[in-house]
């Protein structure tokens, strides 16, 4: 059994983490052939920037297996705010919906979609952080998947891995100038699964470039 | 709906079929796509490769369809947006005529058939629209004109029909320009002596003047002749298939493959001017058609051997089972079936073998000359695997002196991983219970090995006793085959030692009776995701495996793995039940066919059949199959005295 402290107080793992971490124990062989991987490609939408204060409005994913974006798993969530009840401000054209979910169900429900894959986001860091703090009242204190964002892999395909970060201009890279370089139609922009379709759609096309630059298994493509 | 979905069904409600649906449908369908890209250079689906899961509509980028003939490529079509092709999969899932290269970088959705299948059937524009693909362009069919002209007519705007022409007509078959032929009023007995004599499949019934009246196939001996149990004086004329439907011997191969397809037929008469009305000149059956091909087992063999590439080796799986599907469709024997494609899967592990090998070729070399053995288990190991369902497999090496075996344990874990990961990208499950040649508890030396059965035999817990099932029935495949021989031997040795192992073998073999509602409907799941089902793995043929296998144990017999050939082997070994063994041999053969069949009907491992989806013959097939197992389960019982051994 194991316990953490949050603001002084014990969380006790809930089932449905343990599980999350029990099926994350078990690590992908490093020669496993990208074909072979699952990834789960998602946004968030959130009420803000800073870790601290703001939440996630809404949650929007899909698989790419065998190297093909699996429609079928196409999910979209939509929490509830920790201090519900009060105003939400409909921001980035949201309003409250009806199908919302309780913080609690929101976490069980993600972390049972992620599973054990792949997760990718275009600045992950971000959408990881945010997802941490939605699942952190419920014992999870960081997600063990392995994870890859967008933005550093196609910057390490089209610059290499030992670019000195500082000469890269950071527009060069955000979703709407790569959506253009790669030819993707950038539509539903700024919803969380129209961004996580464009960036299902680019990781598609980054694989592609990175077989062609001899990364042929996961423990090329995850370093 | 979602953002996503809804994307993707504003893309395909623009172009038809897809434009025919009614949102409900299109929602659906557009939540089955998958999205692929592809790069220039890349290729889509072979010619002769066996059909895909999915059809094709193209998004973005440029594919073209072409036909190699004589190593010649031409080019049949271009696809651009919006496109539809490949949809050979969706029509009776024969292998492609045409190649599809990509062009241009190409964004492609794949839609799966068994999701389209339905809206086929309910939406008779949809329908209409692939039917008008087949009577068009290059393709003319020349009997169906109506059919084509009715459809160019709902569509008089749409001039994408062309995408569809898939099938091109100059593609060499060879067919039998001998053909068995009676008359009319000879007795069916006679005509399948006639049929025996040949070795043919079929003969076709005429009038003195070779006018074609009807056929006769084996198949029609089965289900009108012998299942009906009508008398063998009947004549021809009462049990022949009429009308025929005939060809020009020198039609177009796409036109007498596209007849068999869409009239499901297994044998197609060629006549004189192509009507029923001129002299029979020549018969083509479904085996010929696969011959042209190239799905005979020693092409795919030879081509397996020669390949180290995965695509290429997971594309020749495929198209075995295709070949497998024709199979086990005709009745081939199962011992035939089942040596074919256990050919088949062991020759892909031999090159997983030379695959990991190469990939570990900087390591060192006195770890590389290390003697190692790769062991198939479960029903690989049994020569059974028919289906691509879990792979279980172990990895066994020579004993290492002790400053080596921290390496040692590492290299083979290497090469066990390396060797599991080509069996997934072939197609192969992953076993849910671990174990595989990538756990290192299942990778390990002659001794540790040794170890592991002599605990299970000795001290035969539950879960010894189910490591028992999988294990015993290991199979070596790849690397030092006589590591495979040290261990068998061992076991033996072992069981000789401690026969009370035995005893509690055989109370699991007991675990799972068969279907009680004997004459009634099958035993079916109660509950869960199968709830309705009937669960042929466990219910059936597990029973059998468990009894065959205690049984050649018991006698000591090494070396027969497979289930039907252990129950042979009993046969020969105990006269006084020969018919009780061949009768569990004979029922093991058809449940091993059942689940195969319904495998690759319902693209799944073929374990839960719904008793409601199949024909009343094969329900009472499978029924009759579960006499043997009661018996034997009763001579079980008496013979290892469970009624006193209680543990």
């Amino acid at each position: 059994m194991s316990w953490r402290t949050i603001f002084g107080k014990n969380v006790k793992k809930a089932d449905f983490v343990e599980a999350f971490l029990l099926k994350n124990e078990k690590q992908i062989p490093a020669i496993r052939s990208l074909d072979q991987l699952e990834f789960t490609v998602f946004d968030t939408e959130t009420t803000g920037l800073s870790i601290k204060d703001d939440y996630i409005l809404s949650f929007g994913a899909v698989k790419i297996r065998n190297q093909a974006i699996q429609i079928e798993t196409a999910l979209e969530l939509y929490p509830n705010s920790p201090n519900s009840g009060e105003k939400t401000a409909p921001i980035h054209g949201l309003i409250q919906r009806e199908n919302q979910l309780s913080i609690r169900q929101f976490a069980e429900q993600s972390l049972a979609y992620f599973g054990s894959s792949i997760l990718v986001a275009h600045h992950i860091g971000f959408d990881a952080e945010m997802m941490q703090k939605a699942c952190k009242p419920f014992g999870l204190e960081r997600l063990t998947n392995p994870m890859l964002d967008t933005m550093n892999l196609a910057i390490r395909l089209e610059l290499g891995p030992h670019t000195d970060r500082s000469q890269v201009h950071p527009e060069d890279y955000g979703l709407d100038a790569l959506c253009k370089r790669y030819q993707i139609l950038a539509e539903d922009r700024h919803t969380a699964s129209g961004d996580a379709f464009l960036t299902a759609q680019l990781l598609l096309k980054l694989l592609k470039l990175a077989a062609a630059k001899g990364i042929r298994n996961f423990g090329q493509l995850i370093r | 709906m979602n953002v996503i979905v809804h994307r993707v069904a504003e893309f395909l409600k623009r172009f038809p079929p897809f434009s025919f649906l009614s949102k409900e449908v299109l929602e659906k369908v557009a939540a089955s796509v998958e999205i692929r890209y592809l790069e220039k250079g890349e290729v889509l689906f072979r010619q002769g490769q066996a059909a895909e899961t999915h059809f094709y509509i193209l998004k973005e980028g440029a594919i073209i369809l072409t036909e190699s003939i004589q190593n010649q490529e031409e080019i049949r079509d271009e696809c651009d947006e919006g496109d539809v092709f490949g949809v050979l999969a969706l029509l009776g899932r024969r292998p492609y005529v045409l190649s599809a290269k990509v062009q241009e970088n190409s964004l492609v959705y794949a839609i799966p058939v068994s999701v389209f299948e339905e809206v086929l059937e309910q939406n008779s524009r949809v329908a209409l629209y692939f039917a008008a693909g087949f009577a068009s362009g290059q393709v003319v069919v020349r009997q169906d004109l109506s059919e084509g002209q009715k459809a160019r007519g709902a569509f008089k705007n749409q001039s994408r029909d062309h995408s569809l022409m898939i099938f091109s007509d100059q593609s060499e078959i060879k067919f039998s320009e001998k053909v068995l032929t009676c008359s009319p009023e000879l007795s069916i007995q006679q005509a399948a002596a006639l049929m025996a004599e040949k070795q043919v499949s079929s003969i076709v019934v005429c009038r003195e003047d070779l006018l074609p009246l009807g056929i006769i196939t084996d198949k029609d001996l089965r289900s009108k002749v012998v299942a009906k149990g009508i008398p063998l004086d009947t004549v021809t004329a009462q049990v022949m298939s009429t009308p025929v439907l005939t060809r020009r011997k020198d039609a177009s191969f796409s036109d007498l493959y596209l007849t068999m397809i869409k009239n499901r037929l297994h044998h197609l008469i060629l006549t004189e001017d192509g009507t029923s009305q001129s002299a029979v000149s020549g018969i083509i059956s479904d085996h010929d058609v696969l011959l042209s091909m190239g799905n005979s087992p020693a092409v795919l063999i030879h081509g397996l051997m020669n390949t180290l590439d995965l695509k290429e080796m997971r594309l020749i799986r495929d198209q075995a089972e295709q070949m497998l599907r024709y199979y086990l469709e005709n009745e081939l024997t199962m011992d035939f079936v089942a040596s074919v494609m256990t050919e088949v899967n062991d020759i892909i592990i031999k090159q997983a073998l030379r695959i990991a090998e190469n990939s570990l070729a900087d390591e060192d070399k006195v770890l590389r000359d290390i003697p190692f053995c790769f062991l198939s288990l479960g029903s690989e190991g049994r020569e059974e695997q028919l289906l691509r369902t879990d792979q279980d497999n172990a990895l066994v090496y020579e004993d290492v002196p002790e400053a080596l075996a921290e390496e040692a344990q590492a290299y083979f874990l290497k090469l066990g991983t390396a060797m599991v990961e080509v069996l997934l990208a072939c197609g192969f499950a992953s076993c849910p219970g671990d174990i595989m040649a990538s756990n290192p508890k299942w990778v390990q030396p002659m001794s540790k090995w040794k170890g592991y059965f002599s605990e299970w035999i000795i001290r035969p817990t539950e879960e010894a006793i189910l490591s028992a099932t999988i294990f015993f029935d290991f199979r070596p495949i790849a690397g030092n085959l006589g590591l495979g021989e040290t261990l068998s031997l061992h076991i033996y040795e072992e069981i000789q030692n401690k026969k009370i192992f035995l005893n509690f073998l055989a109370k699991n073999a007991l675990m799972n009776p068969p279907p009680l509602g004997f004459f009634k409907d099958f035993v079916v799941e109660k509950s869960g995701e199968h709830k309705n089902e009937f669960d042929i793995k466990s219910r059936a043929m597990m029973p059998l495996a468990d009894l065959a296998r205690l049984l050649v144990l018991s006698h000591g017999v090494i070396g027969v793995n497979n289930t039907f050939k252990r129950f042979d082997r009993l046969a020969e070994l105990e006269p006084n039940y020969e018919s009780l063994f061949k009768q569990a041999a004979k029922a093991y053969e058809i449940l091993m066919r059942t689940r195969a069949l319904e495998g690759l009907q319902n693209q799944s491992s073929g374990r839960f059949i719904q008793p409601k989806s199949i024909g009343k013959l094969e329900r009472q097939l499978l029924k009759n199959t579960f006499s043997p197992i009661t018996e034997l389960q009763s001579m079980v019982k008496i013979r290892f005295q469970l009624d006193y051994f209680q543990q």
